[in-house]
């Protein structure tokens, strides 16, 4: 399960955290754990929406 | 100056003369036969030069760690590997699986129990065993980045014939499966390597010629994986020894060789292994000694940890975005292979014009050689200026670009 995170500067999400081990993970196409991240969208996951007002 | 002329049975001589110094000079010929080295012949890789193609200056063993020295994430302790924690990294740059759920446990950790040259190697125990059918399967590996085999020219006409090496020991005898194999999972080369005795150390030697078909990557991706198998059912299985095989599942990563002993298969077997070497050329040379503090860098290019033991040394700078947001910089200690993930272990400290304690450090943004990230305080001035560091404590902050 994945939550995004909103960037505190520009509001927008550039980072999704893994919640089973508490990992942040940044948008980049050659990490690996986006690379997962976007395989378990990809089956029709959607992560939880980032919290409002906070990163 | 005399000298000594052997002439040769039908032509030619050998003319053998005395330097025309004082004193006596002693020439000490070779107990066997051979061939004296001829002035301007390149000395070979297996007698320790650099050979005539190769040039091995610097980079000879494409594994990483392969003497199993280096243990930044764990210091030395054991790490489960099960369904739950199924693809865990174990010391740096080696990581297990037990893939589809598989039921059997082992761990995996750094022990000092070696053969003559090394002071560690990684141990493998197996909890609970299981006999895997279908795609389950457990292994340990290290995927080589593609940057480091470009030389190689996989996949083409022009493929260079790497050798791989390794000390091993188990507590069961039999033929063990090791796989390299391309990032696309689409070729394979598996190999069985033979352990005869148990609890004795076993140097194992496998030439493998190059692939001349497949994709190989020579990015910052996966260039091979290899893949050491203690076990897997028939979905991860190899049917095919000593060439390049197309894998019937491309796509799917292979753990088994058809016949292998399955290490999964009892309960409480052991496993060691240190000096894992690829190298390029036909011959298995001596393990390639780094120096630590380079074999430490190289290692993390794939994961770094920003440590504070306790000292409360300083992690990062930064400034107060607000009254509850900490910004700070990170910058590792070398380049890493991609943005990296981020974790925090501990307890840290934000010094402003006092000291407070981070409810949560998370990423904001990273980069290859840097990462901003952002301290969840409480009370302090906006605008003001800062950094953060250990809260008293061993803390860390842990950046994995792993493959």
């Amino acid at each position: 399960m994945y939550k995004l995170i909103k960037d505190t500067l520009t509001n927008e999400s550039k980072v999704v955290f893994r919640l089973s081990d508490n990992t942040c993970i940044p948008f980049a196409p050659d990490n690996t754990d986006y690379q997962t991240y976007l395989a378990w969208v990809a089956e029709g996951n959607t992560p939880q929406p980032a919290d409002e007002g906070t990163q | 100056m005399a000298s000594v002329v052997i002439n040769g049975d039908t032509s030619g001589a050998v003319t053998i003369s005395a330097p025309a110094v004082a004193g006596t000079t002693t020439l000490t010929l070779p107990t066997t036969s051979g061939t004296i080295l001829q002035s301007g012949t390149a000395v070979t890789e297996a007698q320790g030069g650099t050979g005539t193609t190769t040039g091995y200056y610097g980079f000879k063993n494409r594994i990483i760690n392969g003497a199993m020295v280096i243990d930044q994430r764990n210091a030395g302790a054991s790490v489960t590997v099960n369904s739950s924690n199924n693809n865990p990294n174990t010391l740096d740059r080696f990581a297990a699986y037990d893939v589809n759920g598989g039921s059997g446990t082992f761990t995996q950790q750094q022990s000092t129990t070696v053969p003559a040259g090394f002071v560690n190697s990684l141990l493998t125990t197996v909890g609970t065993a299981d006999t895997p059918t279908g795609n389950v399967g457990y292994s340990m590996y290290q995927r080589i980045e593609g940057l480091n085999i470009s030389d190689l020219n996989w996949g083409t006409a022009d493929a260079s014939t790497v050798t791989l090496s390794f000390w091993v020991r188990s507590s069961i005898t039999g033929n063990f499966p090791v796989l390299l194999q391309n990032s696309a999972y689409a070729v394979y080369y598996a190999s069985l390597y033979n352990i005869p005795t148990a609890n004795t150390w076993t140097k194992i030697s496998i030439t493998i010629t190059g692939p001349t078909t497949g994709t190989w990557l020579t990015t910052n991706g996966i260039g091979i994986d290899i893949n050491w198998g203690f076990g897997a059912g028939s979905g991860r299985t190899a049917g095919t020894t000593g060439a390049w095989t197309s894998n019937p599942t491309s796509g799917t990563i292979l753990l088994n060789v058809t016949g292998a002993t399955q290490l999964i298969g009892t309960s409480g077997a052991t496993f060691f292994i240190t000096g894992v070497q690829l190298e390029k050329g036909s011959t298995a040379t001596s393990f390639d000694y780094r120096p630590y503090g380079t074999e430490f860098n190289l290692c993390q290019r794939y994961y770094s940890a920003l440590p504070d033991t306790g000292a409360q040394n300083g992690l990062g700078a930064g400034v107060c975005l607000n009254t509850s947001n900490f910004y700070f910089v990170a910058v590792y200690p070398v380049p890493m292979r991609t943005a990296p993930s981020f974790t925090s272990t501990g307890t840290f400290q934000v010094i402003v014009t006092t000291g407070y304690t981070p409810s949560s450090v998370t990423l904001s943004a990273a980069g290859t050689t840097s990462a901003a990230l952002l301290a969840a305080i409480s009370g302090p001035t906006a605008a003001s200026g800062g950094f953060i560091r250990g809260g008293g404590s061993a803390c860390s902050l842990n950046f994995s670009a792993e493959l």
